[in-house]
């Protein structure tokens, strides 16, 4: 019982005498750098949610050079065609 | 509602900045916690850095149920991170010239400095769980509901870890 107090004393006392124990100065500083570091998107993140933003614009621009291409394929077609009965009639 | 769960909520709302108020709030007592389990200061600040930076994580993904109180829960990840870098990292050398915060008392910081070598060397020959069971009771203050809590097992287990703790240390003492 003796030892048992001598230890339950001991303990009050470290505790008492580690209860002044602080951070270091700058550790509040120190936490923050690490939280943004985790907070701030790789350089590959960063690329990829840019790209992928302009994704649908990609898309469209992509669909419209397609009718486009075509529209311009068919013009050419009509004029060779015409071009071709006109100089069947000569 | 008092200010940390405040703050929580604001992390939680998209407020990033105020996790710098948890970190004011919290950073006094758990340094002082990873202090008393991991026996110096500067294991004990790099274990709560990571410890915030987790918790930081789970904030922002959504993880942190609040099952229990914002305290317990920090409580908790620097108790399983003290117990892990106990297992696996040996002791960094402790600097000597580490700043001391201004607003602080120099020579009570000394006194605690001196009393944590000696809880350290007392303690050191316990199993990190153990260790850990024994401040959280005997220098924090927690009853042993809330130390199975923070240490996720059952109180059976808690107490069975007090025992064996008090039972290691009086047996150190039979054999000096």
């Amino acid at each position: 019982m003796i030892e048992q107090d001598d230890i339950e004393q001991r303990l009050a006392r470290l505790s008492g005498a580690t209860d002044a124990l602080r951070p270091s100065a700058g550790f509040s500083a120190r936490v923050m750098l690490a939280i943004e570091r985790e907070a701030a998107p790789s350089f590959l993140e960063s690329t990829w949610f840019s790209a992928r933003r302009l994704l649908p614009v990609a898309a469209i621009a992509a669909a419209m050079a397609v009718v486009w291409a075509v529209q311009v394929d068919s013009s050419v077609d009509d004029e060779l065609a015409a071009s071709y009965v006109s100089a069947e009639l000569e | 509602m008092d200010l940390l769960e405040k703050a929580v909520d604001r992390v939680l709302s998209g407020d990033r900045s105020a996790f710098q108020q948890i970190v004011d709030a919290t950073s006094q007592k758990l340094v002082r916690l990873g202090a008393r389990i991991m026996g110096n200061q500067a294991d004990a600040e790099d274990v709560v850095q990571e410890a915030y930076v987790k918790a930081y994580r789970a904030l922002t993904a959504g993880e942190f149920d609040r099952r229990s109180s914002t305290t317990t829960w920090l409580y908790r990840i620097v108790v399983n991170g003290a117990i892990d870098a106990k297992r696996s990292r040996k002791r960094r050398a402790e600097a000597s010239d580490e700043q001391v915060d201004p607003g602080w008392d120099g020579a009570a910081f000394a006194e605690a400095r001196l009393a944590l070598s000696e809880l350290d060397d007392w303690l050191q020959a316990l199993p990190a769980e153990q260790r850990a069971a024994l401040v959280l009771q005997s220098m924090e203050g927690l009853n042993n509901s809330e130390i199975a809590q923070v240490m996720g097992v059952s109180e059976g287990a808690v107490e069975q870890r007090l025992v064996r703790a008090r039972a290691a240390l009086r047996q150190k003492r039979e054999q000096s």
